[in-house]
């Protein structure tokens, strides 16, 4: 058997994916008739029982789609991605003299990246919410918790929905990606494509061939950065407490891997901390953590040369946990934004003035950790790292908390089909 | 920076010079690390003299050295350092020879800086190791590779490093390869068939990297019929399995074709596991299909992420030790390798301490998902 799906219950195999793409086709039909706000309170009720389900709490980021799937929440991205009117998606409504409606695409076949337990949901819950029938592929054999989070929402119920019935129309897959037919199929039968992961999957999937009417939505490779002004390091000893506790939890979780994880931290030279003392703050929290659930050689070995590399060069330092390569934090002064290598590694550079990051800035930055007190200056750094290519600026401890819009993107208004009604 | 004094210096010359000489597969593992821990602290005290950035190194991320308990106390240096940082305990004028890995496509080669006692220290110790392996009498030799490989100069290839090396058990050395202007190899027929009519029923020593073995000579053999009676014929060969298993050879089946081009017996075919960062520490294959440290290094396994010693049977990334290094840190390095310790001082073989077997090259892994971009204006290193 080629193609594993995932079920509530359990998996099934199949030869192809043509059964399954069958299957939740002869859905499309019944989902576009079910008003959006049962599917509001479906989703609600989801919440509420993924926050009490004792199987799912030790799933990381868990708490944080429950909380995301809560129907003020939802209805608030409704608002902001529907121009206030979540009703275009139930049918025509007035805009003047005319009619205006959002329509699902159809079926939207998505790719998930593996570095994100709850991400298919971010991605399958608005598909929904939209009306689409969904194909997800995770990126990996082992379910990683979705087999949980899927027989959650199929116990979940609003009235006239029952979450078993929603799941009829979407579709949990995974098959090995060296098998190019199977990839061709998946993306031969999407009226839009959702892309989430690194360069090389990226390159492979927006390759393949797809109908011509279908439109790609892409989350590709992106890199996040943290800064911390000076007045920040000279200031309340509190409050540079939380900005380091927080740029900690940001690198912890998800060990480094989303894109949103901030990677390099800028610090602003100043009269009180030198770049150890800073480093050492960090390394405080980071010991904290406790150890790491497990570790893959490659990821190994690139921390390890990372520490040796920062290590024998004079002009750099570094402090790592002694309990093998649970964290590390790499110390220099070459304003530059080094390669990511993850799992709790955390470039600490030390730079004139905030604004020497700002050349480094472009479209491959994602999100910026700003950690400063002075607040004009955090605007200007939001300005200015906005226009070059970045496309969210949070205070630390908030860069991986997923919102909309998420890479520059409205995703649930890109899901839809902007119809107009002139009679 | 003082180094060691000039007592102390001779004394570790010659407890290494000592475990180079003696048996190499005699000691059982508490032994072994009770001789071995002393010297490799002071080797690499005295190095992070010599080699400040090694210094940085020790000071830095290893602890204090007199709180060394095991060997696996010792802390690794990763190979992948060497690719972007020239470490050199000695003066430019006493580099005998600087060695270079080979590379991937897009990476930078590795550099090993190599003074006369070094060299002169793996060679020793080559040779004794393989003396275990096939016997204390030098043989004729067949390099399946072309002299280019060993051309003189300052500069030397993983591949000319491990001919030389092995080329010091030869009576006689030929070379069974032709490289031709683009690079190509080709095996020069005449000289091989040359070769086997005069030395054919004598106990005889071939060497090659694995993939060349295969494509440019059994391969090419098969293609033309061709057969040796080479009944005492011994080939070590040693390289990646990568491109082989590509295409789908096994090991297994690298021998028996092997042995029946050359008329042995496929328990002669003999993988050894080595790399250009520790010259003359290699890990030959005992009739068990074992892999034994010998007396003047070791090897260490450990485990992804909190990097402790695997127990037997487990799998983790490959470190090996070694004593021999006088111009480099070379005394405790982390491969790109992942092996399984197979067992402790129980080897089927009687060889004694620890024994492994290489399991594959550590690849990038397939998960590390939407942030796993390269920086745009990124300066590593």
């Amino acid at each position: 058997m080629s193609v594993l799906r995932f079920l509530p219950g359990g998996t099934e195999s199949h030869d192809s994916l043509g059964p399954v793409v069958d299957a939740i086709r002869a859905r499309q039909a019944w989902l576009a008739d079910v008003p959006v706000d049962t599917l509001l309170a479906l989703f609600d009720d989801f919440a509420g029982r993924l926050m009490r389900d004792p199987h799912t709490q030790g799933l990381e980021g868990a708490m944080f789609l429950a909380a995301w799937l809560k129907r003020n929440n939802l209805e608030n991205l409704l608002r902001l991605n529907f121009n206030g009117n979540p009703a275009y998606l139930d049918g025509f409504q007035p805009r003047g003299r005319d009619y205006l409606a959002a329509k699902p695409h159809g079926l939207v076949a998505m790719w998930m990246a593996g570095n994100v337990a709850t991400l298919p949901m971010f991605s399958l819950v608005p598909g929904l919410l939209t009306k689409n029938v969904c194909l997800v592929k995770l990126a990996q054999p082992e379910p990683q918790g979705i087999d949980r989070l899927l027989a959650v929402l199929s116990e979940s119920g609003a009235e006239g929905l029952r979450g078993d019935e929603l799941l009829e129309a979407a579709a949990v897959v995974w098959f090995d990606y060296g098998q190019g037919e199977l990839s061709e199929a998946m993306s031969r039968a999407a009226d839009a494509k959702v892309i989430w992961g690194g360069q090389a999957a990226v390159e492979a999937i927006t390759r393949l061939p797809r109908p011509e009417h279908c439109v790609e939505i892409v989350f590709g490779p992106k890199y996040s950065i943290g800064v911390i002004d000076r007045k920040r390091l000279e200031g309340d000893e509190g409050a540079l407490d939380e900005a380091v506790a927080g740029f900690v939890r940001d690198v912890a979780i998800f060990d480094q891997r989303a894109c949103s994880a901030p990677q390099t931290i800028f610090v602003e030279r100043n009269a009180r901390l030198s770049l150890r003392e800073i480093g050492e703050r960090f390394a405080r929290h980071l010991e904290r953590l406790g150890p790491k659930p497990g570790s893959d050689p490659y990821t190994t070995m690139q921390i390890l040369d990372a520490r040796a590399s920062w290590a024998v060069d004079e002009t750099r330092d570094v402090i790592a946990s002694t309990d093998g390569a649970n964290w590390t934090v790499c110390l220099d002064r070459e304003a530059s934004l080094k390669e990511a290598v993850q799992s709790r590694t955390v470039f600490l550079t030390e730079v004139d003035s905030w604004r020497k990051v700002i050349p480094l800035l472009s479209p491959k930055v994602q999100t910026v950790g700003i950690a400063f007190a002075d607040r004009e200056d955090a605007l200007a750094l939001a300005e200015a790292a906005t226009r070059a290519g970045a496309v969210r600026c949070v205070r630390p401890g908030l860069m991986n908390n997923y919102e909309s819009p998420w890479d520059g993107k409205l995703l649930l208004s890109q899901l839809v089909r902007w119809v107009t009604l002139k009679p | 920076m003082t180094s060691l004094t000039p007592q102390l210096h001779a004394s570790l010359a010659a407890q290494v010079d000592d475990l180079i000489r003696g048996p190499q597969y005699a000691l059982d593992q508490p032994e072994k690390e009770a001789r071995l821990l002393p010297i490799v602290r002071e080797l690499c005290v005295d190095m992070g003299r010599r080699c400040p950035p090694y210094g940085r190194f020790l000071e830095r991320l290893g602890g204090d050295p007199d709180g060394w308990q095991s060997l696996a106390d010792v802390p690794p240096l990763p190979v992948s350092v060497f690719k972007r940082f020239q470490l050199s305990a000695v003066p430019p004028e006493r580099i005998l020879r600087e060695l270079h890995s080979s590379g991937t496509t897009g990476q930078e080669p590795a550099r090993i800086v190599i003074d006369k006692t070094t060299a002169f220290r793996q060679a020793r110790a080559l040779v004794s190791i393989l003396k275990e392996h096939v016997g204390a009498a030098r043989r004729p030799l067949l390099v399946l590779d072309a002299a280019e490989s060993v051309a003189e100069g300052e500069q030397l290839s993983a591949r000319g490093a491990a001919i030389r090396g092995v080329g010091n058990f030869a009576t006689e050395t030929v070379f069974a390869l032709l490289q031709l202007p683009d690079g190509e190899l080709v095996p020069e027929w005449p000289r091989i068939e040359r070769f086997f009519n005069e030395h054919g029923d004598e106990p005889l020593l071939l060497f090659g990297f694995t993939f060349i073995v295969w494509t440019r000579f059994v391969e090419e053999a098969e293609r033309r019929g061709a057969r040796f009676s080479a009944a005492q014929a011994v080939l070590l060969h040693s390289g990646g399995w990568k491109n082989l298993s590509a295409r789908a050879v096994s090991k297994a089946e690298f021998a028996a074709r092997t042995a029946a081009l050359l008329g042995c017996e496929p328990g002669a075919v003999l993988d050894f596991y080595g790399m250009v960062e520790q010259v003359g520490t290699v890990f030959v294959d005992c009739p068990a299909g074992n892999k034994h440290a010998p007396a003047f290094g070791d090897v260490l396994v450990r485990r992804p992420g909190t990097l402790e010693p695997v127990a037997p049977g487990e799998t983790g990334i490959i470190e090996v030790l070694s004593t021999l290094p006088t111009s480099y840190p070379g005394h405790a390095l982390l491969t790109e390798d992942q092996g399984e310790l197979v067992g402790v001082d129980d080897c089927p073989c009687g060889r004694k301490g620890r024994y492994f077997r290489f399991t594959r090259r550590i690849e990038r892994a397939d998960v590390r998902g939407c942030g796993d971009t390269f920086a745009q204006s990124r300066e590593i290193g």
